[in-house]
């Protein structure tokens, strides 16, 4: 249809007000998020690249630019090389043991018996206390001293009272411990993501395979975990983000140790930074999750679009 | 509503003269009084020994306060949070106008006052601090008192007299050959592990210099020059592990700060290195095992014998602190009562200024809490073997950072643990080390 030019120009202001109308509402809606995400997220990491290539300390009065020399300094410390590595130990391990656990607790809390609705808010309650809390407890679990777990092993003659497994003075034993705990910590979380994944599955897809003579493994694995893809990626995507990011666990429970066996970046920036009063160093520490993390979340986000799309 | 002929007043005129009220009691009355009243803001830890914290808030504070015309807030935090609350008070450019840290807060210097001050008005009256208290807060770089001393804790031996007496050492061990050997002796009769940690907390961190000292080694020299890669640091490392191996469990890798106190209270553990929190809180809660631990001095390495102190307090005033003199004044005078102050802490604290104190030797030598009373008497020649964190040089930012993130502790632990021979693990924390105080020199 040939539209004629006077028409164009009597229709484009009513439509700009139309949209700016809309685009109003829209960022009166969309600017307290973003207010937050700059002043809580956006202005500390732009502070934490300032001081990373910076020569703050925590007494310091000025400000003088260093280049990448904290970035240098940081990489020839075997401290950090440690940290690094048992950051992506800390959050593949623990991650694989969430998403399976949370697919098997989803699973199994889809089903209607009698108490489910206290069984879920029991399997919630990890993630809903505050996780110093958690920490702390467990912490306790695993003393050298008054350990439960070794008195209850002690008691089933599985383990020598006298010299009992060190939980988390091992570096192995440390490192399994924190990851544990961690995990107890996040299963919740994701297994409520996958558990509103389950409830979208139309209901017909699992018993129309059952009619074909679908089993419950070939249905799980050909029908149910290819629909639920991308929101295992986004409990994935949250995960891997809240573990890399976590320092709580490592510091309660290890500080780090046995000889920075079980260090993570966050935990070894805060030791840096705030401890240590090397501020600029602590930041240099911090600023290799962003790349990091930017990667996975790029990736993560591509994998849940594609899957969508699919 | 009244009826008598008075006209009542109304809600609103009753909520405007409310209103009026109370902007007239904002702007005006209380102006005055804060111009009289001024206020100073402390922020401290909770001290170990709850009556200490009731004599300092509930009777000195008061005290001070009414003297000066000052209201005397003060606020107590957790050990651990120590160093976090000053980085964010920093940071913010607002706090308190006494803040005390208990190590040495040497990279605050450039955010502190010079405490020079204080230290003439104190010796005026007191003499000379200890030697200890001097590297603890000055820097002879920039001829600046960091920060002002009044105190340090003691960090001896506490052993289980019952245990040791029957392998041949009813004095307890007085050097580390003796611990290594008396201490395999009751581990393999009674079961009983030594308690020195090798973890990456502070307990660890006083235990493993005083081994390191005691052999003649030491993270750097008198000016201040890395030397950490030397003999007698070898020589202390090849100990530690066999002191591990031979005496020691799994279970010292393990620990936070309370654990040897828990560990030795509990009657697991036959000698720790600790302050005197481990025999008070025996006295208090297990008066049978108080019996039990006795207490030695540093023990005695093939050179010295010689420990760090346990903790330094170390009381700074930022340079925005809104009352520096009246903060000034709290700290000389808290000096004048610091005899009073040791009593409060049950000997924990000990002064920087002697003179304070002068029948100190006699107070610890009759305690009537200690079993037997002259329990603590050992403590009389304290500063014969306690020295600071950083000798035989001061205690800097970089000994300081050094400290924090546990690069001693972590050198003995792995070769301990056989991760590194004790050659290779002191060339790895020289490295760090020099890392570290490269970093610092131009700060």
């Amino acid at each position: 249809m040939a539209v004629t030019g006077a028409a164009l120009e009597r229709e484009a202001p009513r439509r700009r007000r139309r949209v700016s109308g809309a685009t109003r509402l829209g960022v009166a809606l969309f600017s307290p998020a973003l207010v937050y995400i700059l002043a809580l997220l956006g202005l500390p990491l732009v502070l934490a690249f300032l001081y990373s290539v910076g020569d703050v300390t925590v007494g310091s009065v000025g400000y003088e630019f260093v280049g990448l020399e904290n970035f240098r300094s940081v990489v020839e410390s075997p401290s950090f090389r440690r940290a690094l590595v048992n950051s992506f130990v800390f959050t593949i391990a623990s991650q694989v043991i969430v998403i399976v656990c949370a697919n098997a607790l989803a699973l199994a809390l889809r089903e209607r018996f009698r108490g489910r609705g206290l069984v879920r808010f029991l399997i919630l309650l990890p993630w809903v206390a505050p996780i110093s809390l958690g920490a702390i407890g467990w912490k306790w679990i695993l003393d050298s001293i008054y350990s439960v777990v070794n008195w209850v092993l002690a008691k089933m003659h599985l383990v020598n009272l006298f010299d009992p497994p060190m939980w988390l003075g091992r570096p192995a034993l440390a490192m399994a411990s924190v990851i544990a705990v961690h995990s107890w910590r996040m299963i919740p979380f994701s297994t409520v993501i996958l558990l509103a994944g389950l409830t979208s599955i139309p209901k017909e897809l699992p018993e129309a395979a059952a009619v074909d003579g679908a089993g419950f493994w070939r249905t799980h694995f050909e029908i149910t975990l290819p629909m639920m893809r991308p929101i295992i990626n986004v409990a994935l995507l949250f995960g891997v983000v809240f573990t890399f990011t976590d320092m709580t666990v490592v510091y309660i429970l290890t500080r780090g140790g046995p000889y920075d066996s079980t260090q993570v970046l966050p935990s070894l920036a805060f030791q840096t930074g705030v401890l240590g009063s090397d501020l600029a160093e602590g930041a240099a520490i911090s600023m290799f999750l962003v790349p990091i993390l930017v990667a996975v979340a790029a990736l993560m986000l591509r994998v849940a679009h594609r899957a969508e799309v699919v | 509503m009244a009826s008598d002929g008075r006209r009542g007043l109304t809600r609103r005129e009753i909520l405007k003269a409310a209103g009026v009220g109370a902007l007239a009691a904002a702007a005006g009355a209380p102006r005055r009084a804060r111009a009289q009243q001024k206020t100073l803001k402390i922020v401290q830890w909770s001290h170990f020994v709850p009556g200490y914290d009731k004599w300092f808030d509930g009777v000195f504070c008061k005290q001070w306060g009414a003297k000066h015309g000052t209201q005397v807030v003060v606020d107590h935090i957790a050990i651990g949070e120590i160093n976090a609350r000053a980085a964010a008070e920093v940071s913010a450019q607002r706090g308190h106008d006494l803040f005390m840290f208990l190590s040495p807060p040497a990279a605050y210097e450039k955010q502190v006052i010079d405490h020079t001050e204080i230290y003439q008005s104190v010796e005026k009256k007191w003499g000379k601090p200890i030697d200890l208290g001097h590297k603890s807060t000055f820097n002879p770089k920039t001829k600046k008192y960091f920060a002002f001393s009044d105190s340090y804790v003691p960090d001896p031996g506490n052993y289980r007299q019952d245990l040791w007496s029957q392998v041949g050492f009813p004095k307890g061990p007085d050097t580390w050959d003796d611990l290594r050997k008396g201490g395999k002796a009751i581990k393999d009769k009674f079961g009983n592990p030594v308690g020195i940690g090798l973890s990456q907390e502070l307990d660890t961190n006083m235990a493993v210099r005083a081994v390191m000292w005691s052999f003649g080694a030491s993270e750097q020299d008198a000016e201040g020059r890395v030397v950490i890669n030397s003999p007698q640091t070898i020589e202390a490392l090849k100990y530690m592990r066999a002191l591990y191996k031979e005496a020691e469990t799994g279970e010292i890798f393990t620990w936070d700060p309370s654990s040897n106190n828990r560990g030795i209270l509990a009657g697991k553990l036959s000698f720790v290195a600790n302050a005197i929190s481990v025999t008070r809180t025996a006295e208090k809660e297990n008066p049978e095992m108080s019996k039990k631990i006795q207490i030695v001095p540093a023990l005695k390495g093939p050179v010295r014998r010689m420990a760090a102190e346990h903790v330094m307090d170390c009381y700074a005033i930022w340079r925005f602190a809104e009352n520096p003199e009246g903060a000034k004044q709290f700290l000389v005078d808290y000096i004048d009562a610091f005899a009073e102050a040791f009593k409060a802490s049950e000997f924990y604290n000990f002064p920087c200024f002697p003179k304070t104190v002068p029948d100190l030797k006699q107070q610890i030598a009759n305690d009537p809490k200690g079993s037997p009373p002259d329990k603590y008497a050992v403590l009389g020649n304290v500063l014969e073997w306690a020295t600071n964190v950083g000798y035989p040089g001061y205690a800097t930012a970089a000994v300081d950072e050094a400290f924090n993130t546990f690069v001693l502790p972590t050198m003995f632990a792995k070769v301990a643990r056989d991760e590194l021979s004790p050659e290779d693990s002191a060339k790895a924390a020289e490295k760090e080390l020099k890392r570290i105080w490269d970093k610092w020199k131009t700060a």
